[in-house]
């Protein structure tokens, strides 16, 4: 059975192979960006990376279908161009959170639609009073273990004959990983045609606008997805900004908090000689609890950061939470909906 | 407590089952994708030999009569290349597979029958064995159990408890669940040619939580620290909702509480009633008793192993002689009887120490220190157990 989507949607997820083949049905040839038709789209496009990479969003507005749609690609090849992998994975995991928030506020049966196309996945929509759908528990195991909150384990959840029962942010928040690897893929199997000087250009002033790239220790230990608070912080440290005692205390708190060892946390810190490691490792190992009183610190929480101005709230990523570690994984709960 | 066996007890123990397969041959079959399977085997000289493959059933017949092993396995796991170390086989899938046994499940017989030794300095008890020697504290401890009928109907019971979690919550069709009696001291459920196939070993994990009931979180309930009674009782499973919460949900309707008038009440009341007697601490404490009421008591380590080996149906279980066998209806199967295979010819043996036990409807013993004849299906059980050693049969 052939997935129908409208131009609308398209252009919402335009990670789509539907998305693709209807870019590939406008026949364009890299010499075609040099006219001004293109020119709106090539600007979008531009905006996509600086958003993502700088502050890990990509806006949702969509002013023209067919520009947005247009964009995507052309993004992916900008991204590409800049050559540097960290960027690529910055760039993705910031289309697959702006999927996120347009999937959470989604109809029901574009989002199977989606499932389907994109990751293979049925979802069966469900008229419990909670849960919108249902999915094969084996969809739902292979990607639920990688969360480790007890709402997700399969204990916890209603099985019935084989199937688990989903709310649809529970859904989108399974699936951003995947929507975040079938972007990096698209754009690491991407082969850069002869790029005219135009775009060569839009790099250029992409790459002036770009954060330094993390040292090897850091991307190592932070491949993920950090809240908001965190990253500002992490952006502070890399661009060799001072970072105020409270943010440092965030970061070390946080990292012990999500299960990084004292010398992962360490090696976050740059070598700088002003950052002797001896102090470091004392600071660090003092917030883990081996020093001193021996209490491990807890991560300070989202209403203390907003009082020490750490905080940048995301409204969707997080909504809810009440502490930097609870960021990313909604609680579960029962209650009905409306 | 047990006597180390001599040449000639294992020379026997070899005849007896080398003529089984001999005679049996025909029916030892091969399992469905023989050739994907490694296979392995422990000798009566208790060398464990593995990374073998069979092509034909033929060939495993063969093996079987020549080699007689103790023990015969099989992997749950399909591979490219069996044969090879575990890193190159190149795992393809591996059935669902489930291990009830009777050595984890308490019974009350326990303290009668089983028994143990500290190698260290000779204290001895009865029932489950201490981690450590109270007297020594030694950890190194000989037992000696027993999986008498009653033992094995408890077992029976937790596997009968698995098949309702694979059936209904899974929803696994029945003709895929193969239950075998493990031909000593429970029961393995193995589940072939699913979809499940695949899993890993953390997806295997969550499904051997939650049957065994493990991490359930109140909250998944309906029940929250702080939040009113008109939430949670929205919040609350009803009797026919699938799952655990539906299951906690049956399970109230069984119970009383003092104070509690039942007419015109849902289920719904009736637990938040209790919730209230008893506070969250006390209600958690409750329903944690309950969860582990109604899942089955499967050995977590087999469950999430995707590269375990298994015995084999329809060989011999070396400590005991008796048969894996089949169970194709549970419910009237005797383990004792059904999986006593081995014939009645007598055999002379010298018993060291073994208490009263039952085996294809006769019962035997006590005996202590003594000479006896025996059918050959209870000397192979003795003598596999190292209680016994054979004395003379011709
Ligand atoms: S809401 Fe909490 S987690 Fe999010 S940015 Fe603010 S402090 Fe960080
Ligand atoms: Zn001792
Ligand atoms: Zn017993």
């Amino acid at each position: 059975m052939k997935i129908e989507f409208g131009l609308e949607d398209l252009a919402k997820y335009p990670f789509l192979k539907e998305a693709g083949d209807y870019v590939k049905g406008l026949s364009l040839s890299i010499e075609d960006l040099r006219q001004d038709d293109y020119q709106p789209a090539l600007k979008r496009a531009k905006e996509r990376v600086i958003e993502a990479i700088q502050k890990n969003f990509i806006s949702i507005e969509i002013l023209e279908p067919n520009l947005e749609i247009l964009s995507f690609p052309l993004a992916l090849m900008l991204v590409k161009a800049i050559g540097i992998d960290y960027f690529m994975h910055r760039y993705s995991l910031a289309e697959s959170l702006r999927a996120e928030r347009l999937l959470e506020k989604e109809k029901k049966s574009i989002i199977s639609n989606i499932f389907k196309s994109a990751f293979n996945v049925n979802l069966i929509s469900t008229e419990h009073d909670v849960f919108d759908f249902k999915m094969s528990m084996i969809d739902y195991l292979i990607r639920a273990t990688h969360f480790h909150k007890p709402e997700w384990k399969l204990i916890n959840r209603i099985v019935e004959k084989g199937f688990v029962y989903v709310k649809t942010h529970e859904l989108v928040r399974l699936m951003r990983e995947e929507i975040r690897r079938i972007v990096y893929e698209r754009m690491k199997s991407l082969s850069l045609p002869k790029i005219p000087e135009n775009i060569k250009e839009i790099v250029d002033e992409i790459s002036k606008a770009l954060p330094p790239v993390p040292s090897k220790e850091l991307q190592e230990v932070t491949p993920g997805m950090f809240p908001p608070c965190v990253m500002h912080v992490l952006d502070l440290l890399q661009k060799g900004q001072n970072v105020p005692h409270y943010g440092r205390f965030l970061l070390t708190s946080y990292f012990l908090g999500i299960g990084k060892s004292v010398d992962e946390v360490i090696n976050i810190y740059p070598k700088a000689p002003d950052f002797s490691e001896r102090l470091t490792r004392y600071q660090v190992e003092h917030i883990a609890g081996m020093r001193g009183g021996r209490r491990r610190y807890k991560v300070p929480s989202c209403r203390t950061l907003i009082t020490h101005g750490l905080c940048f709230k995301d409204e969707i990523l997080c909504d809810r939470i009440k502490n930097p570690l609870q960021f990313g994984r909604k609680p579960v709960n029962f209650k009905k909906k409306n | 407590m047990a006597i180390s066996m001599d040449n000639k007890t294992i020379e026997f123990l070899k005849r007896t089952f080398r003529e089984f397969y001999y005679k049996n041959s025909s029916k030892i079959n091969a399992p469905i994708r023989m050739n994907e399977r490694e296979f392995g085997y422990m000798s009566f000289d208790k060398v464990m030999i593995r990374h073998l493959s069979f092509q034909t059933e033929g060939e495993l017949r063969a093996f079987l009569v020549k080699e007689v092993p103790h023990s015969v396995y099989y992997s749950c796991a399909y591979y490219h290349e069996p044969t090879l170390s575990m890193d190159e086989k190149g795992w393809k899938g591996a059935d669902l597979i489930f291990d009830i046994d009777a050595d984890s499940i308490p019974t009350n017989c326990k303290e009668e029958h089983d028994k143990w030794v500290c190698k260290d300095c000779n204290f001895m008890g009865k029932g489950k064995r201490p981690e450590n020697c109270p007297k020594c504290g030694s950890m190194r401890i000989d037992e000696e159990n027993w999986a008498c009928s009653l033992c094995l109907d408890a077992t029976k019971n937790e596997a009968i408890k698995l098949i309702d979690f694979l059936l209904e919550d899974f929803g696994i069709s029945k003709d895929k669940i193969k239950v075998h009696f493990s031909g000593s001291r429970g029961y393995h459920v193995t589940v072939e040619e699913s979809s499940l196939e695949g899993l890993d070993q953390l997806a295997r994990n969550e499904i051997s939580d939650y049957i065994s009931g493990m991490g359930f979180s109140l909250e998944s309930l309906g029940i929250a620290k702080g939040a009113s009674y008109d939430d949670m009782r929205r919040s609350l499973p009803s009797i026919n909702e699938p799952g655990w919460r539906g299951r906690i949900a049956s399970f109230f309707t069984k119970l009383e509480f003092e104070g509690y008038d039942e007419t015109n009440k849902d289920i719904r009341d009736k637990i938040l009633y209790a919730y209230g007697k008893m506070g969250y601490k006390g209600f958690e404490d409750f329903t944690k008793e309950i969860v582990n009421k109604l899942s089955a008591n499967i050995d977590v380590m087999v469950t999430t192993d995707i590269h375990r080996i298994f015995r084999l149906p329809n060989t011999l279980h070396g400590n005991t002689g008796m048969l894996k066998k089949k169970c194709d209806d549970l419910i009237s199967f005797s383990p004792l009887i059904d999986a006593v295979v081995l014939s009645n010819e007598p055999v002379k043996l010298f018993v060291d120490k073994a208490p009263k036990f039952a085996l294809k409807g006769n019962s035997f013993g006590p005996y202590n220190s003594e000479k006896v004849i025996l059918p050959l299906f209870a000397s192979v059980y003795l003598v596999g157990k190292g209680l016994a050693k054979v004395i003379d049969s011709d």
